[in-house]
């Protein structure tokens, strides 16, 4: 019951989803059929089922779920393996991102058996049978697993997630001391893989003006920089009912972290520095 | 033209937390609050309109369903003051590490719990 590490994979059997009805507030473009269920590969013994989200954009369907059968023994310990070996060996317009395939770059990561992770660090002994993957939670899908992030990185833009300094630049770097460099560890880290805001129920209800774990953390990440002269002008674009303070401390961002960090403390952070600000 | 893009589900694929079921329990036992006062002010509002109005509010709170609404109020109070609890430590950026998440949220289910049971019990002796 009690998980110490966002990467635990989540064990409970029920509920694995909300009571709720699959198209609540769906609009007709969104559903989702049942779609194609491709046979088992001749021969193969240790077999793993998926079902996968396919959205093609130049074809006449629209969403659909495809049932996959893959054999374990021709294929990679990962998820993102087995969605290689779809695409090699059963249906190469299965379309999805990936590239560094160990977790650092935060290309696939999509909403696996129900919670948000990269494809390439879930195992698939860890997966439900069958098990369900889906593009990214709450997101434009472009195609099959690629969801639109633009608005996401658009978001991401506003906190301006750069160094701002008014003091001339010293002649070799900009110096801090260990604790001052301390002050972001947990914070750097982040791929921006967007896990966090995908699956943030705050997000899914206020995305287009509430910013969203991901871009909150990112903005703590420079307010908490020694370096960075721009605390007041960066704590006025946050100071807002909804850019900020739609944050219900929900935590979903901190139990999915593929990264392990905590989006959640995070813009706890920010609401401490603005309530100190205030005096 | 291209076709609309479908938005991938949110809420109908999403798994179920305790992260998140304890925060929808928070709004739901506040808007079960807010309803609440509404009974209250009814209440209050009978009472001063005289004994025969007093009566048939009684007896609608006294009946069977009149307790089962007010031992759910009373559940919704104590579930809603103790998430708050919860919520006022986080304001100090405390108790966010995940275990302490999960340790805070059974935390708060069994004091609620408890606590309006003992209220059932001993409170109304």
């Amino acid at each position: 019951m009690i998980v110490d590490r966002s990467d635990e994979v989540p064990r409970q059997k029920w509920p694995r989803r909300f009571p709720v009805p699959r198209n609540l507030g769906v609009a007709a473009h969104s559903r989702i059929a049942d779609g194609k269920s491709w046979p088992a590969p001749k021969g193969a013994v240790p077999i793993a089922t998926l079902r996968v989200y396919r959205f093609d954009p130049e074809g006449a369907a629209g969403a659909r779920l495809e049932t996959f059968r893959v054999d374990l023994d021709d294929c990679g310990p990962m998820l993102l393996d087995a969605l290689i070996w779809i695409k090699n060996r059963i249906d190469p317009t299965l379309t999805f991102r990936r590239s560094c395939r160990e977790g650092v770059c935060g290309s696939c990561s999509m909403t696996i058996d129900g919670t948000n992770w990269t494809a390439c660090t879930r195992a698939m002994a860890d997966l439900a049978e069958p098990a369900t993957v889906y593009p990214l939670a709450n997101l434009p899908v472009i195609k099959d697993l690629v969801p639109d992030q633009s608005h996401l990185f658009a978001q991401y833009e506003m906190i301006e997630p750069w160094l701002q300094a008014e003091t001339p630049a010293p002649e070799r770097e900009r110096l801090q001391s260990p604790e001052e460099r301390a002050a972001l560890d947990g914070y750097y880290e982040c791929i921006l893989c967007f896990c966090c805001s995908s699956c943030c129920p705050s997000h899914w209800w206020n995305g287009d003006r509430f910013l969203g774990p991901a871009t909150l953390l990112q903005a703590w990440r420079w307010l908490a920089d020694s370096r960075d002269e721009a605390r007041g002008a960066r704590l006025d674009t946050l100071e807002d009912p909804f850019r900020l303070y739609r944050c219900h401390t929900i935590l979903n961002c901190t139990r999915t972290c593929p990264r392990g960090l905590n989006p959640g403390r995070a813009i706890a952070e920010i609401k401490k520095m603005m309530i100190e600000r205030q005096g | 033209m291209p076709r609309p893009r479908p938005k991938s589900p949110n809420m109908q694929n999403y798994r179920p937390q305790l992260t998140s079921v304890i925060s929808f329990g928070h709004r739901l036992s506040g808007v079960g609050l807010s309803l609440g006062a509404f009974g209250l002010a009814g209440w209050l509002a009978a009472g001063a309109s005289g004994p025969e109005a007093y009566g048939a509010a009684q007896a609608l709170l006294l009946s069977a369903f009149g307790r089962a609404v007010l031992f759910l109020i009373t559940l919704a109070l104590f579930y809603h003051l103790c998430n708050g609890i919860r919520h006022l430590v986080w304001d100090n950026v405390r108790g966010l590490e995940l275990r302490e998440i999960y340790l805070g949220g059974g935390a708060v289910v069994a004091a609620s719990l408890i606590l309006t049971l003992a209220f059932w019990t001993w409170g109304l002796a």
